[in-house]
């Protein structure tokens, strides 16, 4: 068994007419697919069908072709040959050697093919009688000064208590600011939970306390 | 039995507003650390279809206010939900579930409990019981975190300890501890520049601008637009309450451009506010950075997961940095995470504040930190200058300031009636910290300050809502209280200008506010389409009823008033077809509104109070129930 007295991967559409009862075996695949072009066509024509047609594909899948297939005779073939079986099947479309990133993932949102919503479950039927508990965190304690603040859309007065709170410093604090634990002056960060400075921005001892405008006015 | 092969850790977050995100970085953070590689991904580039290929999975997901699932993950929820996935599809996987979610809700975590449950019922196995994360808790959701985290470590070594060569509770030594930044800057002279392309007379154009910011920021979100749709310019600012009432609400209206974007009623308009430029430059100066200088902010190669278009961000234009930090880097309004501490305490050179530093961030400082940075809704600025010795570098800023973000208003004008304009409908956001500290929203006062004849133009994006416009032909139930009437001024303009060609189906509309003489917005409007076979007027079929709140003993809310028109609701949804629309700015406000339908539909439609709630959910199926709720 020769080799195809052709160029490798100059072939765009290769014949292959075969008498014997056996396919065209491994080699003669590995020199055909040799010949043939990345994405070329093959057509394998049988005269006598010696094989299920399933398992003529299954071995050019095997033997490393893609999408092989069965065609049926057209009216106008060109062969005057009686055919029994004629099986198509590609070479894959890329060199040997080719290699690309493998794709972490599309970009795009994955496309869903359900359309019919009535194909899913239930989903509020995941939930136990316990899983409709809320933890038991003591809501309801709206005071100011405790942690949570007031909600955006309040509702229940609590945003204008705060609104109406004051500052609690006297205009010496103000003025003389003085610290016995030394943290007033650094900042919210550094105060302690009781400091009367607390809220305002860092200061120098001594210095006069700037109300500055990144306390009252609004952050816009 | 052979060796187990290390595969890589995945994580699979879905986030709304970003909190699962750092939740899920710092999970991957803490698996790295300990010496296990992680794949960090979003779920909505995620084929849920592999999962099956995984041996160990972390879900990290929030769920909305309203119970739901944030967009990213409604893909790959619809997926698992489908009835065909065999009861053993994922045998042989591990998972654990961490849920985000605000016990303030009715609906706490339920996200994170109906995957837990599925996941379950598809054959895979948790290894740890699910985390539940609460905004209410004193620490928010570092608080289930923390422990969570723990015993995950812990089993995730007894299942396979080559998750972790050095043990589940292994620290590294404080000085490998500080991570690579994930993004680099590249700093371009501006001579070249010019000698190139021409891109500085470019980035004059603020679409362009816009563009070129958003599209670099390591925040931007793969289905997110950065180029604007349209650009706004104010043509009207009136306060709709009464001033010195306690609320402060605008009625806005723009005029756009480009003339030929066309929208629906219904639609919800996204603005990108502009930040405080005394601040802007303030941080530009306390960062020590230049604010002429042109930069392009991309990824560093190893593994970067978040979704930049690789092929723009590698020959993306260069940006003024200064314009970058306006466009892109929030620095006036959103808090920063802990992660944003920890990587501060690196950079800073005063011992007490390096001490400091690590404290808040160390378990033992966590709650401290939450009543420091978040309840009192800190500032980047307002951090960096309680702490000046710290000085990070560009890129870690880049990284780790948060996103501005878009601000999301439903549409409250009519195409048809308002041709070429855009109408809002604002409450200023103002509130006290607990540290007594005034603070204000940064989009709605940035929008109340704004004066027509300034000509300032706004970047803005249109796009659908949950409120589909609805056919003149349908007969509606509208429940908008406070600003949740916006879209429904829309809807009742639209459907008065159809009616003049045919004759439209009516209204009934429930309005809710405070105070009679206090906030009853756009009082005017509506009263007067209730007379004179207006579209809310009785003799049409239609109905405007208000509930004031305040002005008596008792509370009177908007499902009061509904009980109140019950025969007349029941009639309108079982002979007329009526569809209800829900919107507003309340926790509870829809959940309770379907409560009265429910006991509507129970009373007068003479059945028990499970089958009306059956009938609510075929409703909402058939696209007959919509609700916009916002917070």
């Amino acid at each position: 068994l020769g080799k195809l007295p052709v160029e490798p991967s100059s072939i765009d559409f290769l014949i292959c007419i075969s008498r014997s009862h056996e396919y065209p075996g491994g080699s003669w695949f590995d020199e055909i697919s040799r010949a043939l072009k990345p994405g070329g066509t093959l057509l394998v024509y049988k005269i006598l069908q010696s094989a299920p047609r399933e398992t003529e594909k299954r071995q050019l899948l095997l033997a490393g072709f893609l999408d092989a297939k069965g065609v049926q005779r057209s009216s106008n073939a060109v062969l005057t040959v009686v055919v029994s079986s004629i099986v198509k099947a590609k070479k894959a479309s890329w060199k040997i050697g080719t290699s690309f990133a493998l794709k972490k993932g599309t970009k795009a949102p994955v496309k869903l093919q359900i359309d019919d919503d009535s194909d899913l479950i239930d989903e509020d039927s995941l939930l136990t009688e316990e899983d409709l508990k809320k933890p038991q965190i003591p809501v309801g304690d709206c005071e100011i000064g405790t942690t949570k603040k007031a909600c955006k859309n309040c509702t229940c007065g609590r945003a204008e208590e705060e609104e109406k709170v004051k500052l609690g410093l006297t205009t010496e604090q103000l003025n003389n600011p003085q610290s016995s634990c030394g943290s007033c002056g650094l900042g919210d960060a550094f105060r302690c939970g009781t400091c009367p400075y607390k809220g305002l921005p860092p200061f120098k001892l001594g210095e006069k306390v700037s109300l500055s405008s990144n306390f009252l006015v609004a952050d816009i | 039995m052979g060796e187990k092969s290390r595969k890589p850790l995945l994580v699979l977050y879905a986030s709304q507003t970003g909190n699962a995100l750092d939740a899920a970085e710092r999970v991957g953070r803490e698996a790295e650390r300990r010496g296990c590689p992680v794949i960090l991904s979003s779920m909505d580039e995620f084929d849920a279809n592999s999962l099956t290929l995984e041996k160990t999975v972390i879900f990290v997901v929030s769920t909305t206010g309203q119970g739901d699932a944030p967009d990213a993950m409604k893909v790959f929820w619809k997926y698992l939900l489908q009835k065909n996935l065999p009861k053993s599809w994922l045998e042989g996987v591990h998972y654990a579930v961490f849920g985000l979610g605000d016990s303030g809700y009715q609906k706490f975590n339920f996200v994170a409990k109906k995957l837990d449950r599925r996941l379950h019922d598809l054959g895979a196995s948790a290894i740890v019981e699910r985390g539940l994360g609460d905004d209410q808790h004193p620490s928010g959701y570092e608080g289930a975190l923390d422990p969570w985290m723990t015993s995950l470590w812990r089993v995730l070594y007894q299942i396979n300890p080559t998750f972790f060569p050095h043990g589940p509770d292994y620290i590294p030594p404080t000085s490998q501890l500080l991570d690579q930044p994930k993004y680099q800057i590249v700093y371009h002279e501006l001579g070249l520049l010019q000698a190139g392309l021409s891109v500085v007379s470019d980035s004059k154009s603020p679409a362009m601008e816009i563009e070129r910011a958003r599209s670099m920021s390591p925040a931007k979100l793969s289905y997110d637009k950065s180029t604007p749709d349209a650009f706004l310019k104010m043509v009207r600012n009136e306060p709709l309450t009464r001033k010195g009432c306690g609320r402060d609400v605008r009625h806005f209206e723009f005029e756009f451009f480009p003339s030929t974007i066309s929208y629906d009623v219904g639609d919800v308009l996204e603005v990108l506010p502009s930040q405080n430029p005394d601040l802007v430059d303030a941080f530009i100066q306390r960062c020590n950075l230049d604010p002429e200088a042109f930069i392009t902010v991309c990824p560093k190669q190893r593994g970067s997961h978040h979704l930049l278009d690789g092929s723009k961000s590698g020959q993306a234009l260069p940006i003024n940095l200064k314009k970058y930090v306006e466009l892109a880097m929030d620095v006036t309004s959103a808090s920063p995470r802990r992660y944003f501490f920890e990587v501060m305490s690196y950079f800073a050179t005063a011992e007490h504040e390096k001490e400091r530093l690590e404290y808040f961030v160390s378990p033992e400082g966590r709650d401290d930190l939450y009543q420091y940075n978040q309840k009192e809704r800190r500032t980047v600025l307002e951090v960096l200058e309680d702490f000046p010795s710290v000085q990070m570098p560009f890129e870690w800023l880049v990284e780790l300031v948060p996103p501005l973000r878009k601000r999301a208003f439903s549409i409250a004008s009519s195409p048809s009636a308002h041709p070429n304009q855009v109408h809002l409908t604002v409450s200023v956001v103002s509130w006290t910290t607990p540290f007594k500290r005034k603070r204000m929203g940064l989009c709605s006062s940035w929008l109340a300050s704004l004066d027509p004849l300034q000509g300032v133009t706004i970047p803005a994006w249109f796009h659908k809502g949950s409120l589909p416009a609805p056919p003149p032909s349908l007969p509606l139930i509208l429940i908008g209280p406070g600003t949740g009437c916006a879209p429904f001024r829309g809807f009742l303009a639209e459907r008065a200008a159809q009616d003049t060609s045919s004759s439209a189906a009516p209204i009934m509309f429930f309005f809710g506010c405070r105070n009679e003489g206090d906030d009853f917005l756009y009082r005017d409007l509506w009263l007067s389409h209730s007379h004179d076979g207006g579209l809310l007027s009785e003799a049409r079929g239609g109905g405007f009823y208000v509930a004031f709140s305040r002005d008596q003993p008792q509370k009177v809310y908007v499902q009061h008033k509904m009980r109140e028109q019950s025969q007349k609701i029941w009639a309108a949804l079982s002979e007329g077809g009526a569809a209800i629309y829900v919107a507003g700015s309340s926790t509870n406000m829809p959940s309770d509104v379907m409560l009265a339908v429910e006991e509507i539909i129970s009373k007068e439609g003479g059945v028990a109070r499970e089958a009306a709630a059956v009938l609510i959910r075929r409703l909402e199926r058939d696209g007959k129930y919509h609700v916009e709720a916002w917070s």
